[in-house]
């Protein structure tokens, strides 16, 4: 089928696979494609690789930008089943090196009603079936149809999970409360979920579950950046992609920003299905991805102490002040009706470092354009604004008294927020859209022979579905034609 | 080249792309998956390591042939002996 073969290319310039984005889908294909001796180039328009999930440093101390969770953890009951296995296995990154600590114990929260989980999955069922008696029968039908549903095949129905909730469940409280947390782990469609990946990230988050890797992303990141530099795979940072040439039904060169042409057999784009098709010289006729319209506002707080010590054992936080879920671009800069709390730092055992800092991250749902409008000096003033708002908000969501909150605030040593802008500078995505489009292409197929999308808009998110994602792709849409 | 040494080369390779599975009990007549946990993807990685490493090419519609150490054998067999004249 395929034309490629390794190391044996026309001209000493021309590559096997040429990748834009060094996220984490385009780093996982990129060291696939490397590892089978192919001749890979990985283009980024940063100065450092991870995209949505990367690092920084700020005031002295380092931060990760997207890391509330790496989920999929191989539990005792899901072991090698899990994703996060396979893929480990798959970049030959042993799982062990990513020291993973596990969350203490999670919750989502509506009004007055609250379901606890933890990495074991049967604790979450009895919390579901205490809080909801009369919904035991009914939730264990729709157990046994998400069991049953091929979610993770390529051509898995995307039916609204919001109709099958319906359908499946009496108690809508039930149904709210379980959109939630997959919502916002990974819906690109406003108000719904897509069914395949919600039985995915239901998987991922409930069966089996919660951590986050001792050194944050790095401990990914890291190995996957040595492991291009062994393989020989070439990597140029701070080299934006300004055009993608087609002609008829394949792609011919890329263009850099700096002028530079270059040409590749294959090429894989990471930086989302609407954003390739921006790139595509000429224009295509048709845009085949919708637009995503749902972004966020994190504000990270710096404080002193131990979470513990604040009363705050548990690690994840969903939160939603009534019965009803709006899972929305919402009409003002922040929607402060539902979030996502986490305190990273209760992951694994607590540190008994008196002089510790620990960190609390707080998310809500945010609008893209209100953000983008105002002038840098505003921009400032409502990042300020909000930050207050935010953390007022999010405390009242955890065990908190009322007057605590000014000596929380008189502990917060910095904070650290970012907004739909900043995740536009990340990924370049349109409107800030966190998950993308909702229109996916889970095979990472186009409409030319030699082009494949993958990540986010391939449909599989999250840092693990990323990963994934991008080692399907460069699998079956590459090695397998080899 | 024998059969033998063929069966120890999978084995081998096994052991690089799955180092936790446990492989000093592998019997040759069964089918790996199901004495392995190897799913579609680490046969993926089979072929390749075959290619890489032996210059061998399995096509796509042959991968089934790696089912077991002696499916493997008696496919690679040939495969190995051609390769070492050419
Ligand atoms: C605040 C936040 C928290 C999150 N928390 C979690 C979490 O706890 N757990 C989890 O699993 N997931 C989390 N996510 C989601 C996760 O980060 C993403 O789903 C995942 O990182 C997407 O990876 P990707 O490779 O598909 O895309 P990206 O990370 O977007 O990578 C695409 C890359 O392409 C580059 N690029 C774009 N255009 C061009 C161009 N023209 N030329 C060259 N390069 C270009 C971009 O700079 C970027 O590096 C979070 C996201 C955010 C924003």
């Amino acid at each position: 089928m395929s034309t490629v073969s390794p190391k044996d290319s026309t001209a000493d310039s021309h590559y096997d696979v040429i990748i834009i984005g060094a996220g984490l889908s385009g780093l996982s294909s990129a060291v696939r494609l490397g590892m089978f001796g192919l001749k890979v180039l990985l283009l980024e328009k940063h100065y450092i690789v991870g995209g949505l999930n990367s690092f920084y440093a700020k005031g002295g101390r380092k931060f990760d930008v997207g890391l509330h969770a790496l989920t999929n953890f191989p539990s005792p009951s899901s072991g090698k089943s899990s994703p996060l296995f396979k893929l480990c296995r798959q970049l030959r990154i042993p799982l062990d090196s990513l020291a993973l600590q596990e969350q203490t114990s999670s919750r989502i929260t509506f009004g007055t009603t609250d379901l606890r989980f933890t990495n074991n999955f049967d604790f979450f069922i009895s919390e579901i079936e205490r809080v909801f008696p009369h919904e035991q029968e009914r939730f264990h039908r729709l157990l046994s149809k998400m069991e049953n549903f091929p979610a993770y095949s390529v051509d898995a129905e995307e039916l609204s999970t919001r109709n099958i909730l319906a359908e499946e469940l009496n108690d809508p409280l039930l149904a709210e409360m379980l959109l939630c947390p997959t919502c916002y782990y990974g819906s690109a469609r406003e108000n719904d979920i897509d069914f395949p990946t919600f039985v995915m990230l239901f998987d991922a988050i409930f069966k089996q579950g919660l951590a986050r890797p001792e050194k944050g992303i790095r401990a990914l990141l890291d190995p996957l950046t040595s492991k291009l530099k062994e393989l020989g795979v070439e990597r140029k940072m701070n080299t934006p992609v300004k055009a993608v040439h087609a002609e008829e039904d394949r792609i011919t060169k890329i263009e850099l920003e700096n002028g530079e042409y270059l040409t590749a057999t294959h090429y894989i784009s990471t930086c989302g299905g609407l954003e390739t098709e921006t790139l595509l010289q000429p224009p295509p006729q048709t845009k085949n991805f919708e637009i995503g319209r749902f972004s966020i506002i994190e504000s990270i707080s710096v404080f002193e102490g131990h979470p513990k010590a604040w009363g705050w054992d548990e690690t994840v936080v969903f939160f939603n002040d009534s019965d009803s879920f709006s899972y929305n671009e919402p009409k003002e800069l922040v929607d402060l009706h539902s979030g996502v709390i986490c305190i990273p730092n209760n992951y694994g055992l607590p540190s008994l470092d008196q002089k510790q800092e620990s960190k609390l991250r707080v998310t809500h749902p945010a609008n893209y354009s209100l953000w983008s409008a105002l002038n840098e000096e505003s921009y400032a003033g409502q990042k300020k604004i909000w930050e207050g708002k935010i953390l007022e908000n999010g405390l009242r969501y955890l065990p908190t008294i009322k007057e605590k909150v000014a000596k929380f605030k008189s502990k917060t040593r910095m904070t650290d927020t970012f907004t739909p802008r900043t995740i536009k500078k990340f990924t370049s995505h349109e409107n800030g859209a966190l998950y993308g489009s909702p229109t996916k292409r889970r095979d990472g197929a186009t409409s030319f022979q030699n082009l494949f999308l993958a990540g986010t808009d391939q449909g599989y998110v999250g840092i693990v579905g990323a990963m994934l994602g991008g080692i399907a792709v460069a699998n079956n849409q590459i090695l397998r034609n080899l | 080249m024998n059969k033998d040494k063929i069966k120890q080369i999978v084995l081998d390779i096994i052991a690089e792309i799955a180092p936790d599975e446990v492989l000093t009990d592998v019997k040759p007549e069964i089918r790996l998956r199901d004495q392995l946990d190897l799913d579609s993807m680490d046969f993926l990685d089979i072929v390749m390591e075959l290619r890489k490493q032996h210059g061998i090419d399995v096509p796509e519609g042959e991968y089934r042939e790696l089912e077991s150490l002696d499916s493997c054998a008696n496919y690679l067999l040939p495969k190995f002996e051609t390769g070492a004249t050419a």
